[in-house]
């Protein structure tokens, strides 16, 4: 849910929440999304917020608008998020594991035998 | 559309001017907040609107037209605020009945779902309620009502704050179903930021700032690290607020920074963040004379 004292203003934090669901499959392509009305009700925030989190989805143009009908996903919006976050927050957070291993004297051939010991880890966790 | 314009409008009480000069305009349907220091005019301003009171030189409009002594204005609009009376003996029932006969667009349906809601004896005489039970019942008054124009003055005093979320729930989703132009007075932005477009900041008689809440939380940032790192970085720069915390310090600036500044605040180890409304606000009317600890001195 939305994060209250977090840092993003709250139309961000509207627009990631819909790419998350579009990611996990629950918002198909051309499957019609919540209007900003739905999401003000839902969030419990002012209409022309959540209008200005659908704005920055159809400026990306994850989802697209067919008038008077609403706003729908767009048939390559999960293939484009799944792109942005790879490239982006993965990233990010890649640059982040290297910086520390690197203060911490980590090999590269360790650090790779790590992430493997936590795969290996969260698998067996799951079953 | 434009529903309610003041064009250099200044309010006196005697000697003491309270609104100098103010110029703004609300548009129609927006829900917009009046935040601004004690005693800086706000329910001077919302009093003016409703046409309570006259102002002393300059040109109020609402609807078109001028609200003193104004029957259009009357009866398209509600101003909720403590000082609502009605006669003594009136129970909730029967203020109810007469709202009902006084408001066009009164939902009678609702104001008894509400009035069920919050719990109150159908017998119970409005002058005896508690405060915060007197503010609620005003507050349906004023949702029930369905004016066109639809004030609240600091309409959560008194009440608990489970009643406050539930009187701000009910506010948005009646304002969802039938929207309507709103304006919204409170001293806790923090609890209406969400609910609102628009914020209209006053301070020292003027429209200090005007504009979408989301424009008011992306003027500033917010940046924390050693002092000697922030103010290397921030030289030549405004700083509006400093806070310490142990060996870092916090300091609130205006997000005119490049990409690259930022950059490089990043790799000196200043962390970089948005601000809230509220600090954004107190940011923009902090006194030059100091805190509270100068007054000790």
């Amino acid at each position: 849910m939305l994060e209250v004292d977090g840092t993003k203003p709250i139309y961000i934090q509207i627009a990631d929440w819909i790419e998350t669901e579009i990611i996990e499959g629950n918002l198909a392509a051309d499957e019609k999304v919540y209007s900003q009305y739905q999401l003000a009700e839902l969030f419990n925030i002012n209409p022309a917020t959540a209008g200005k989190g659908l704005t920055l989805l159809l400026e990306a143009e994850i989802v697209y608008q067919r008038r008077g009908l609403g706003t729908f996903v767009s048939p390559d919006g999960r293939e484009k998020l799944l792109n942005k976050r790879k490239n982006e927050t993965l990233r990010k957070l890649i640059i982040e594991l290297l910086d520390e291993a690197e203060l911490l004297g980590v090999s590269n051939h360790h650090l790779l035998s790590m992430i493997e010991a936590e795969r290996v880890r969260k698998e067996g966790g799951t079953k | 559309m434009t529903v309610v314009e003041f064009i250099n409008v200044t309010k006196s009480y005697r000697t003491h001017t309270v609104l100098k000069e103010i110029n703004f305009t609300i548009k129609q349907g927006v829900l917009t907040g009046i935040i601004g220091r004690n005693g800086v005019g706000k329910t001077t301003l919302m009093k003016l609107i409703v046409g309570f009171i006259e102002e002393t030189s300059g040109k109020v409009e609402v609807f078109s037209e001028k609200p003193f002594n104004n029957l259009k204005v009357s009866a398209n609009s509600i101003l909720v605020d403590d000082g609502m009376n009605f006669p003594y003996p009136m129970t909730v029932t029967d203020v109810l009945k007469e709202c009902n006969r006084f408001y066009v667009n009164w939902d009678a349906k609702l104001a008894e779902r509400l009035v069920n809601y919050f719990g109150f004896h159908p017998d119970a005489r409005h002058s005896q309620l508690s405060k915060g039970k007197k503010s609620t019942l005003n507050a349906i008054i004023g949702i029930a009502a369905r004016c066109p124009l639809t004030i609240f003055d600091e309409p959560t005093t008194g009440m608990d704050s489970s009643v406050r979320k539930d009187f701000y729930r009910a506010l948005l989703k009646d304002y969802l179903a039938h929207p309507r132009t709103i304006l919204l007075s409170s001293h806790h932005i923090e609890e209406i930021e969400d609910l609102l477009e628009d914020v209209l900041l006053v301070h020292e008689g003027i429209a200090h700032f005007h504009g979408s809440i989301t424009e008011l939380q992306e003027m500033f940032i917010t940046l924390t690290g050693k002092k000697e790192k922030l103010a290397l970085h921030t030289n030549g720069k405004t700083v509006f607020s400093t806070n310490n915390l142990g060996p870092y310090s916090e300091w609130i600036i205006q997000n005119k920074c490049t990409q690259k500044e930022l950059e490089q605040m990043k790799l000196d180890g200043i962390a970089i963040a948005s601000v809230s409304a509220n600090d954004a606000y107190i940011a923009l009317t902090d006194r030059p004379k100091g805190g509270i600890d100068d007054v000790f001195e």
